[in-house]
């Protein structure tokens, strides 16, 4: 885990659960895995802190745990997931081009909850719909039941591993110091059977029911307490790799649509479709597909003929890009998409764009030409480039300093006498990738800083807006006039609100940066893990 | 050797030329420092992206942030207790959900999670029980000066022992009762002993203390006054 990561988790981990759980989270990240005796001495918080940290993180599926020899079970804080949090509005925007508001909230609640029952999820959701419909309009839990189903047959929610059944023998011997999750791969997005029946039920303040309403004295927990529901101990959790794949495959297809048009574009997304389920995730090629079966499955409203739909095949697959590959000629021609080119070349042009923009445009000339050509001598790049021998020298430079260009020695003679060697530059991709991927990561961090910096800064003037949104509403709710709210509402002066409005647009303006940065770390990542699975 | 320009001539060892040098021309000077904090940049950054995907998905975001600070997850650090009690606070409104204080399931967690019962008596009753039960591979330095401590306060305590002994098998029979249960108890007893110890560096019966002394820890314990 380099140092920037440890600190983006750090700071994800504050912002989302608060100091405590920042503070042994980040401790796990940098010594690996502990028992929870070493945790509690390195962190020097107290025993119940650490321990309703752990609970709240492997609850999130933030930490596992294990068991090692002598029943200590080592809890392990997984770095990567943490960094998954700063994903989390793209995953629900995500189920809600695909699946609607419903899908929506029900990926948001299992995100926010980390793990949950489906019968909880269906309530939660329902009640949710509820309030943001109008009156008298309840959302039936069936609709929602239906929609969980729909997300789990499409792999996008999955089951938690789960506990297992308790010998006979339980009084033999003592039950392990934790219990050993495991789950079978087919049972993975199975829905239990559930009979719920019933409809949203809206917050109101004269309802009875003890769901909606906070209390003087702590209500029951809702079903739960009263009986188990059928489904108790199965939890379902987001399916990441799976959002991931649709991501990927949103890409590929932009990609194709950029370069040649539509209808090749809508090809791809059929023969991704057709994939899906087939393919696992870190597959460098799809399936074969043959030409007939991705006749028969595209959309509806496409109605090209069949040798149309060959000439498209033809040219995808003679293109440069290499992202479609012809694997053999039966059933009309054999065509895999070739997922590993694909996220190759995204990553180069994504690099190439960085070049292009940090550098200029005849930096990045040099950049492109040295990728295509894999190793070229100093003059070679002159006078491929084009470029006075000054400025390339120069801008070769400055890229050899930045790391994103490399030199590889190549000895003539065995005493790799410097005058009898060749010198090449050359770019190594991969190390390239991770080095902008490191750089990322600490962009995050600083945006991170800069956004909490500036709430900071501006803390008290939040703090009295907030009071004076807060009396406006008491006031607005016991009734009042016109120009009491006015006098209330100029307690802020003009100068205050414009603070305000500024502060506002730089908080989004930064939130707004760190999801596109996100969006450059997943296409770096997919190529990093590609690369890795390949080799 | 003939040709010996070495002596006294700065020279390379490679031909210049290879790496784009001409001869005698002026080399870049060397770089002594880190570089700059915030550099200058010659091409300033291109704009966000401004679609109606970014806009949701940043809102989706902000709200994300804010429920998760009024769930039961976030665990806050408990500010310290304000001498003044400021009209503004009132006004701050916590939205925190009271009411969906979170129990995790139990049985998908290690038993040493789940929260310790301690009894009101305080710790160290509960170890002069735990403690006979100690296998001899847990015994440690520390232990063994818990011990003589003990045997110096059994006296005292012979008879709130029995008290203490059937409430402790009350409670023990409520939870999963066998000796690694125990064993994690006494562990954490012993490790909140420790910590206990390490704070003041008197063992609390060589001197007698002020009556507000120690009133959280042992609330109806007759200290073994000297």
């Amino acid at each position: 885990m380099t140092q920037a990561e440890i600190k983006l988790c750090s700071l994800l981990l504050q912002e989302h659960f608060g100091e405590i759980v920042d503070k042994i989270g980040t401790h796990l990240i940098r010594t690996g895995s502990q028992p929870l005796r070493a945790i509690v001495h390195g962190t020097g918080t107290s025993l119940d802190q650490v321990k309703k940290a752990l609970c709240v993180l492997i609850q999130h599926n933030l930490v596992t745990y294990q068991i090692h020899k002598r029943g200590i079970v080592e809890y392990e804080a997984h770095c990567s997931r943490i960094l998954r949090i700063l994903r989390y509005p793209r995953y629900i925007y995500t189920a809600k081009t695909l699946y609607s508001d419903t899908g929506e909230l029900i990926v948001e609640e299992l995100l926010l909850n980390g793990k949950m029952t489906m019968s909880a999820v269906v309530k939660k959701v329902a009640d949710r719909l509820t309030e943001t419909m109008e009156d008298g309009k309840t959302m039936d839990y069936a609709e929602v039941s239906s929609t969980f189903c729909r997300l789990a047959d499409t792999h996008f929610v999955q089951r938690c591993p789960l506990v297992p059944d308790p010998p006979e023998s339980a009084e033999a011997q003592p039950p392990p110091p934790a219990p050993t999750l495991s789950i079978n791969e087919k049972d993975m997005y199975l829905v239990p059977k559930l009979n719920l029946i019933g409809k949203g039920k809206r917050r109101r303040s004269s309802d009875d029911d003890a769901a909606g309403e906070p209390r003087p004295k702590r209500p029951k927990q809702t079903a739960e307490s009263k009986e188990p529901m059928p489904d108790d101990g199965i939890y379902w959790q987001a399916n990441l790799d799976r959002f991931h794949q649709h991501f990927r495959d949103q890409s590929i297809v932009n990609a194709v649509a950029n370069r040649m048009d539509q209808t090749s574009s809508e090809i791809v997304r059929t023969m991704l479709r057709m994939s899906e389920i087939t393919t696992s995730s870190g597959a460098p090629f799809t399936q074969p597909l043959s030409s007939n079966e991705i006749f028969r499955s595209l959309p509806v409203g496409y109605n090209i003929s069949k040798q149309v739909l060959d000439q498209y095949l033809t040219l995808l697959a003679d293109d440069p890009l290499e992202f479609v590959g012809k694997s053999g000629d039966s059933g009309g021609g054999m065509y895999v998409i070739n997922l590993h080119k694909a996220l190759a070349s995204l990553a180069m042009a994504t690099l190439e764009s960085i070049v292009q923009e940090r550098f200029g445009s005849r930096c990045a000339r040099i950049f492109r030409l040295v990728l295509r050509k894999k190793h070229l001598e100093q003059k070679q790049v002159e006078d491929f480039a084009m470029i006075p021998a000054k400025e390339a020298k120069d801008m070769l430079y400055k890229l050899l300093s930045e790391n994103l260009i490399s030199l590889q020695e190549i000895p003539k003679t065995p005493d790799h006498a410097p005058s009898r060697t060749f010198y090449l530059y050359t770019v190594n991709s991969l190390s390239a990738a991770r080095m902008l991927l490191r750089r990322c990561y600490k962009s995050i961090a600083n945006l991170i800083e800069r956004r909490q910096f500036e709430t900071r800064e501006n803390k008290r003037l939040l703090e009295k807006s907030q009071r004076v949104e807060a009396i406006l509403a008491s006031m607005q709710a016991t009734g009042a006039e016109e120009a009491q709210l006015q006098e209330i509402e100029e307690m802020i002066t003009a100068p205050e609100r414009q603070q305000l409005e500024s502060l506002k647009r730089n908080v989004n303006k930064l939130d707004a940066s760190e999801i596109q940065v996100d969006e450059t770390i997943f296409v770096l990542e997919s190529y990093a893990e590609s690369t890795m699975k390949r080799s | 050797m003939a040709g010996n320009k070495g002596r006294g001539r700065a020279s390379f060892t490679f031909n210049i030329e290879a790496i784009g040098f001409a001869r005698g021309e002026k080399l870049p000077d060397v770089v002594l420092k880190p570089p700059p904090l915030y550099p200058d940049t010659d091409y300033k950054p291109v704009p966000l992206k401004a679609d109606e995907a970014e806009e949701y998905m940043l809102a989706l975001k902000q709200e994300f942030r804010a429920t998760m600070k009024r769930t039961p997850y976030f665990m806050d650090t408990e500010e310290e207790k304000q001498e003044i009690e400021r009209y503004s606070k009132r006004y701050l409104k916590s939205y925190k959900d009271d009411d969906l204080e979170w129990v995790p399931d139990w049985r998908r967690l290690p038993r040493e999670m789940m929260p310790r019962k301690k009894l009101t008596k305080g710790p160290k009753r509960q170890r002069t029980k735990g403690t006979a039960k100690v296998p001899a591979t847990l015994m440690s330095t520390v232990d063994v000066l818990k011990k003589i401590e003990d045997l110096e306060k059994k006296g005292d305590e012979e008879k709130s022992d029995e008290e203490t002994d059937e409430k402790e098998g009350g409670k023990g029979k409520r939870k999963d009762d066998d000796d690694e249960e125990d064993e994690a108890a006494d562990e954490q007893e012993e490790y909140d002993e420790e910590e206990q110890e390490e704070e003041n560096d008197y063992i609390n019966s060589y001197f007698e203390d002020g009556d507000d002394f120690g009133a959280e820890s042992d609330d109806n314990m007759d200290e073994a006054t000297y």
